[in-house]
Parts: structure tokens; C-alpha cells; sequence
């Protein structure tokens, strides 16, 4: 019975090993999404015409515009957050600038946004250079501007 | 619509006192206005015939400046007032 038992025992010890359920394996690491803050609102591109489409592109980008034009400022933008733009049109004799117009835009963006600014003078404008500036945000800086003339 | 006092600010500057403006943009509920300079003997009524050609619409300035004017008849010299788009 004894050698019964001293066979069977090493047998049974290394069968109960082998069935041993394997451990299931450690769940990953659990590694938290980049955050990146979002890209405040910035103006990404101005462009001056004498037309826009529907988009508030300009057709064809201008530098020099005629008397009875109406001049139009595209403003893209991207990012997001409150975004206000504020558009001073200028016109520019030597040393001196004369306040032309000023117009501002404000909303809420939530992406890439395209917006226009646009002047007219029916009784036309005055030969000479021009520029609008584009300012962003409250009390914010110049973030472009453009120079033109009419001629 | 700008200040007549910013438009005639040189003699020998041109007159821009009848520039007509205006924007729009792709983004929804876009807000857009111009800023006007309160001058001695202004009213929203004023402003706003100036702005719109109606006195009668003083209330859409008003109601653009509620954050500074809590009385439409109480408006002072050097206020910057929100005067919205003509429609």
C-alpha cells in the first residue's frame, strides 16, 4: 500500500499543477488621453477684393481698387473660444492716417470661420494708400494687415 | 456708419463721413457692430437716425448696451456705444 501511495502521490501533485488554471494577465496600464488645450481663436489669412462669393471668399485678391469699387476684407480665422475681430480702415497720406471705418465681429467659434468686412463710398473714394487693420480679441493687437491704394 | 469727429479729423484729409460699411461671417450668430463715440448732444435717437435713418430705432442701441446704459436717456460724451449692423 505504501508504494502504492509514493507512486500515485508524485503523480497526483504534478496533475493538479498542470491543471491549474493559468492566471488571467494584468489589464494594461490604463494611460489617460493627451490633453491638449484647444488652439485659441487666431486669424490665419486676410485676403482684399472687390466681390465675395458665398463663403465670404474673395474672388480674385486685389491691391489696387477703383474709385466706385466697394472693398471687401476676407478674414479667416481658426480655433476655438470667443473670438472678436475688429476691422479700422485707414487711409494713409505720408506721415498721417485719416479713420476711414471702423466695424468689428464677434462669436463664439468652434473652428475655422471666413468673415468679411466690407467698405463703400458712393461718392468714391479719394486716390491714395489705405490699409485695414485687423485687430483680435478685447483690447487686443494688430493680428494683420493690408495695404491697398486706389487708383 | 463711423464718428463724424474720426472721419473729419485733418483738414487736409479727405471726407469719409459717408463710408457705409458692413460685415458678415460663416460663423453662426455672429455679432457684428460698429463702435460709436458718444459726442455732447448726442440721444439714441440720434445715433440711431444717423445710423439706421430711423430715430425711432433707438432701442435696438440700447439694447445692444444694457451692460452700460441702464437708462436710454442717460447716455454721456466719450461712452463707446455697441451700435449694431443695419439689417
Amino acid at each position: 500500500m505504501r508504494r502504492i501511495a509514493a507512486t500515485l502521490l508524485p503523480l497526483l501533485l504534478t496533475g493538479s499543477l498542470a491543471c491549474k488554471k493559468a492566471e488571467p494577465p494584468p489589464p494594461p496600464p490604463v494611460t489617460e488621453p493627451p490633453t491638449t488645450a484647444p488652439a485659441p481663436v487666431s486669424v490665419s489669412a486676410v485676403t482684399l477684393g472687390n466681390a465675395i462669393g458665398a463663403d465670404k471668399k474673395v474672388a480674385a485678391a486685389l491691391e489696387s481698387f477703383g474709385v466706385k469699387d466697394t472693398i471687401y476684407a476676407s478674414v479667416e480665422t481658426a480655433g476655438t473660444g470667443h473670438a472678436k475681430l475688429r476691422a479700422l480702415w485707414s487711409f494713409v497720406k505720408g506721415e498721417k492716417t485719416a479713420k476711414v471705418d471702423e466695424t468689428t465681429i464677434e462669436y463664439d467659434s468652434t473652428g475655422p470661420a471666413t468673415n468679411e468686412f466690407h467698405i463703400s463710398k458712393p461718392s468714391g473714394w479719394p486716390k491714395g494708400d489705405y490699409k485695414v487693420e485687423i485687430f483680435l480679441g478685447e483690447g487686443g493687437g494688430v493680428a494683420a494687415t493690408k495695404t491697398f491704394k486706389v487708383s | 456708419m463711423a464718428n463724424d469727429q474720426d472721419k473729419k479729423s485733418d483738414d487736409d484729409m479727405p471726407d469719409f463721413s459717408d463710408v457705409q460699411s458692413g460685415a458678415s461671417s460663416t460663423a453662426p450668430a455672429a455679432e457684428v457692430y460698429e463702435t460709436y463715440v458718444v459726442k455732447p448732444g448726442d440721444s439714441l435717437s440720434k445715433i440711431a437716425k444717423h445710423a439706421y435713418g430711423d430715430a425711432n430705432a433707438w432701442k435696438r442701441i440700447f439694447d445692444a448696451n444694457t451692460d452700460i446704459l441702464k437708462d436710454p436717456n442717460k447716455i454721456f460724451p466719450g461712452q463707446k456705444l455697441k451700435v449694431p449692423q443695419k439689417n
